[in-house]
Formats: C-alpha cells, structure tokens, sequence
C-alpha cells in the first residue's frame, strides 16, 4: 500500500520523524485549531478518571462501530476511562432488532411477542456476560436497551441511551416496548429535535461525526485513487457519480439507478458506482442488494460494489473520484457518508429526510431532493456547472470542519457528562 | 485617526472566555401557529431563550434577514412573511424574559385572531422545540491592551464572539445596561469614547458571527494608530 500523504506542516513532520511520541490529539489539533482542543482539555480535567462504556451491537459495519473506533482511544488520552462492549445474539436476534430499527423508522413491521421476549432475554444473557462497571455506560441503539435493566443496581452510575436513529414517527408496538426500558436511564442522546420524542429524562442533541485522520477520511495519493478505480473496471476520465451506503431499502438505492437513468442519456459517458458492504447486525442486506442487482441489469457503467467491512481507503478512494456524491435516502438517522462526501469538497445530493437536511443545504453544500427525478435533476445541474460544484465542495469542507469532525462530537459526550453531574444552571469551566 | 492606544492604560486585562451550548430537546413540535402559540404561553424560559437569542450560535448561510427561529419558522415553513417580520423586529435582549414571552404570545394572538384559517406547514418542515444550557470556558487568554484585543479578534473562535456579545447582552440587559464585554472593558479602561460608541451601536441581532467579526474588526481598524497591526493578524 501506498503511504498516506502527509499533510502536515513540516515542523510536526520533523518532530514524528525524530520518534518524538506525537498525541492523537495533537495531530487534530492540526485540523480544528489549538483553542477546539484545549476546550476539550478543559472539560476533561473535570472528569478525570470517569469510568465509561460504550455498549453496542457490533464492531465492524456501520455509523456507530465507527464512531466508538476513535471516541475511545480519544476519551482515554483525555484522561478518562473508556472501554467498548458489544452484545452478542443469535440470527433471530439480529432479525428482530433489525425489525425494530425498520419499526422506529415508520415501516410497516410484524412482530410477534415472541420476539420481544427473545430481545428482552439476549438482553439478560448479555447483561450478565459484559463488564459494565462503570461511572457512565452509553447505550447505542435498540439492540441492548434493557441491559439497565438486567444490571444490578450501583454497579453502573448512569445509563445513558444514545440512539441514532430517526424514530420521530415509530411504529407504536415496537416504541411501546422501548420506551418501558427508558425510565431506568438518566439521559438520551439524539441527533436532532425531531429525533426525540417526550421522555422523562434530559434529551440531549448530539448530531454524530467523522474523523478526519481516519483510512475512510485521509488524504490518499493520488496512484492508490487511480488504483481504486483500475480495480473496480472505473474509468477515472469520465464523469463518476456514487452512494456509499449498506444495500437497505431506506436508503432507496433503486431509486439512484432510477435517477441515473434518466440522466444518461444526456451524459452518455456517465457511471454510477453503487457501493455497500455487509453489518453482521443487518440482515436484509443480502435480499436488498439482490433486487438491486436485477435491476442494474448489464449496463457496464453501473457498477454495484459488495465491499468488505475494512474498506475504507477503496471507499474513500471513490468518494474522492466522484463528481457529485448522492445519498437518496427516504430514512436517515444521520449519513455519516454525507459527512465525509463534504469533508472530501464533493456537493452531496440526499434525500431530504432526517440528519441529512442538518448537513445538505440547497446551493450551499449540496441539494436536498423528494424523489429520483429530483435527484436526477440536480446531477444534471451540478453536471453541467462546474464552477458551482467546486463552490459547494468548497463550502461543504468547512462547513464539516466546523460542526461534524469529532472534536465537536467528543465535546458534546463530554458537556453531557459534566452536565449530568451538574444538573443546576450554567457551568464555568475554569 | 485618534490615539485610541496611547490613552489606554489597563488595570486588568480582558478575559477571553468561550463558550459552548448543551442543546436539549423538548420532545415537542409546532405544526401550526396554534402550536406556537400554546407552546409560547408554557415551555420554560430556557426554551425561549434558545430560539430568541441562542440561535445565533448555529450555523445559518443565509444572510440573518430574521435573526431568530421563530420568525425564520413563520417565513419559511408557514409563509406567513407578515408576521415573521413582526416577530423579526422583536428585540429579546432589551426586556426580562416575562416581558418578552408576553410580546411573542400578543403578537401570535393578534395575528391568530384576524385570520380565518390557521397557518400550518407541510411534514417535515415543523418547528421542534429544544432549550440549551450555557457551558463557558476561561481560554486563559489575557489581552492587556486594546491592541492585543484587536489583535486577537481575527482569530478568536466565533464561540467567543457569541459569549461577548450576544451572551454579555443578555447578561447585562437583564439589569437594564445592556452592553456587550468588548465595549465595556474599553470603557473601563478609558478607551477612545468613540471607538467605545461605535462598537457599543454594532447591530449585531442582524449579523451573522463572521460579519460581526468583522464590523469589529473595521472598527479597531478606524480607531488604531497603527492599523497595521490588524492587517498582520488577519493575513
């Protein structure tokens, strides 16, 4: 493999050079700026030694995996304590919570009582298999919600529920059985207003975020880009459009086709590169991508790539080949693959639903759409004008330095913490 | 050009503080104006001065036309432009909190009363209400003169525009002397009067943080002796 680019100045390259150990924070303070760290620093001391777990239903695949990748290791420089814990379950399992993630997006589900005794007993056997002593436990998602439950009181401080997905409008059985497992919590996390529901407890709004230094995020060079492409049967000369996202109907990668297709015929020489790869917590993945594939039918040009959950370089490889960066969702919690499209100066065009209307803004950073003629006219638009797709790149690169890198998001978890220790007025951290 | 520099002789330097914001949600929406205007009439103060005051903070493309949520709400998502421009005018850092729920939830009612049909928006576009707590931080940036402030101001965050100005308003106005820190600790230290008029009258409810960024910084500009030193910390 090629080495990364090192966009570094020349000073900080010197001193890695030498070996002189070189912080994880340091080198985003390259990024975000000295003051954005030292903010962190300062909310750090407060909570020195805190003992933190994040508990989620899988390592590899997916937002939150990625996220907890690099909150750990950077809660721990911090000074915290922070360790990761991932529940284990059986197909069924996975099958229903996957259900409850369809149920709390608003599809029509069918569950049988059956299967909320199976995720309330996967909860049970995990609560006793995990270390879970901690100060703070940040629960993700659906999956280990009632692990509160089955833990013995005093040996968690407090539960926190982070939940990622859009459930402003759930299915009514599935939220029903949710919210029972809420009472035991003393904080949410959501990553919008209208994300969150009314609860009995403080509902905190934590939009997620990336990390630049990442494989999916860094510079690469420019042979690795091309390498990509030469492997994947992509022309780097013609124009490329994508959408990076697991094969899941919310995502509504037919209708990107269906939009590719009607701008073909005025950009012949277009491709379209559909690219996903499997979460061992997604089951449907493998029905989807099969009606995905009948319908790209043999067109040369439309390439649906199965990728490997480590492969974030090839992805970021295409992200930073593509033209106009599409995320077609008609659900989203927040698209995170929104966020690293901006940060790679790429105009996005997504579906105008959920977190993406937090990042897309029409001839800001992109544009929002209703439907696949919306996309399909935008990608003729921003086809035509490259002058307007550089704006926007530009635009979008700065806009996700301000608010969507993880020195933003580590200092929400951070001001959550010192909130929930302080729950009068406002703080001075001194 | 004055001498704005050579007569100022600090006692204490300025503290330059940032700030950032927990945002909390309600778990309440406005579909409609009747939505607003109950939830105006109950949801607590915090959640008034979130979308009257502490909106400034999020990041907006648009020049401020309406410089809080409610009004950019009955613009844009109910289109009543009548009323958002009413509401628009509101000044929430001029009045205790009590004082400012009852204009809001008159101006609602009055619209309200003289219109046949409620006005409501479309799915997606409803206002969600939330609050947000104050977090400040002491930077441990000391400036001991005007001229270090000026200095500073090109690369201070906009967090700390925010705390200084938008923030210091609120803080002061609520004792009936609304003034941002900038100004009162030039007064304090017997800065130029007029420098200190000048940055005291920026009308900043119609500035984004960047524009007022840089209203401050043309103002140094006129008032330095040597306004080179802004262009050196600029470039």
């Amino acid at each position: 493999m090629m080495p990364t680019l090192d966009a570094r100045p020349a000073k900080r390259r010197k001193r890695a050079h030498k070996g002189i150990h070189m912080k994880l924070l340091d080198r985003y303070e390259e990024i975000v700026g000295p003051s954005e760290v030292q903010r962190l620093r300062q909310l750090a001391a407060r909570l020195h030694g805190k003992r933190i777990v994040h508990v989620n239903s899988t390592r590899l695949g997916g937002g939150v995996a990625e996220i907890l990748v690099w909150m750990i290791p950077l809660m721990e420089e911090l000074g915290l304590s922070a360790r990761w814990e991932v529940i284990e379950g059986n197909p069924d399992f996975y099958r229903v919570t996957k259900a409850f993630h369809n149920g709390l997006q608003g599809l029509p589900i069918l569950l049988r009582n059956t299967d909320f005794d199976l995720h309330y007993q996967i909860n049970q056997e995990n609560a006793k298999r995990l270390n879970l002593e901690a100060d703070v436990v940040f629960v993700h998602d659906p999956q280990p919600i009632y692990l509160p439950h089955f833990t013995p009181k005093g040996r968690v401080g407090r539960w926190v529920w982070r939940c990622h997905i859009d459930c402003s409008r759930p299915n009514r059985s599935v939220w029903k059985y949710l919210e029972k497992a809420i009472p035991d919590y003393q904080a949410t996390l959501f990553s919008m207003a209208a994300f969150a529901r009314p609860l009995p407890c403080p509902m905190f709004l934590v939009p997620p975020a990336i990390d630049p230094l990442s494989d999916k995020n860094c510079a690469i060079p420019e042979e690795e880009r091309l390498e990509t492409l030469r492997k994947h049967g992509i022309d780097p000369d013609r124009p490329l459009i994508l959408q990076v996202s697991r094969f899941d109907r919310f995502k509504d990668p037919l209708g990107v086709i269906a939009a590719y297709r009607l701008v073909k015929p005025y950009h012949p020489g277009l491709q379209l590169v559909l690219a996903g790869g499997p979460a061992s917590d997604d089951p449907e993945g493998a029905e989807v991508l099969r009606e995905v594939m009948d319908r790209a039918g043999e067109d040369p040009d439309l390439r649906i790539l199965l990728l490997p959950p480590d492969s974030h370089r090839a992805i970021n490889a295409l992200q930073r080949s593509a033209l106009i960066v599409l995320q077609k969702s008609v659900k989203e919690g927040f698209g995170l693959t929104v966020t690293e499209a901006l940060w790679k100066g790429k105009p996005v065009i997504g579906g105008a639903c959920g977190g993406i209307t937090l990042q897309v803004h029409d001839y800001h950073t992109g544009f929002l759409v209703h439907s696949p003629e919306g996309a399909a006219y935008r990608i003729r638009y921003l086809l035509r004008y490259a002058d307007k797709r550089q704006r926007m790149g530009r635009i979008g690169h700065e806009f996700v330095r301000e608010h969507f890198l993880l020195t933003r998001n580590l200092r929400d978890y951070l001001t959550t913490l010192l909130y929930l220790e302080n729950p009068g007025e406002g703080i001075l951290v001194a | 050009m004055n001498d704005g520099e050579k007569q100022t002789v600090p006692t204490e330097p300025f503290a330059l503080f940032d700030c950032s914001l927990a945002r909390l949600a309600i778990g309440r929406s406005c579909s409609n104006l009747r939505d607003l205007l109950d939830a105006l009439r109950n949801v607590p103060d915090t959640v008034l001065e979130h979308h009257m005051m502490r909106c400034a903070l999020d990041d907006h493309f648009e020049l401020y036309e309406f410089p809080n949520d409610l009004a950019r709400w009955c613009w844009d998502a109910l289109g009543d432009r009548g009323l958002a421009e009413q509401l628009g005018l509101v000044d929430p850092y001029q009045q205790p909190m009590a004082t400012l729920r009852g204009m809001l939830v008159n101006l609602i009612e009055d619209r309200l009363w003289g219109l046949e049909r409620v006005p409501w928006c479309r799915p997606g576009l409803e206002l969600h209400l939330a609050s947000s707590r104050m977090m400040a931080f002491d930077t441990g940036g000391r400036l001991p003169t005007l001229a270090a402030l000026a200095q500073a101001l090109p690369r201070m965050s906009s967090r700390s525009l925010f705390y200084h100005v938008h923030e210091a308003r609120r803080r002061s106005g609520a004792n009936g002397a609304s003034s941002d820190d900038f100004s009162a600790w030039l007064e304090k230290i017997g800065a130029e009067p007029a420098l200190v008029a000048r940055i005291r009258a920026v009308d900043f409810y119609f500035l984004n943080l960047n524009q007022l960024r840089q209203e401050f910084i043309d103002a140094f500009r006129l008032h330095l002796t040597e306004p080179q030193v802004l262009l050196k910390a600029t470039a």
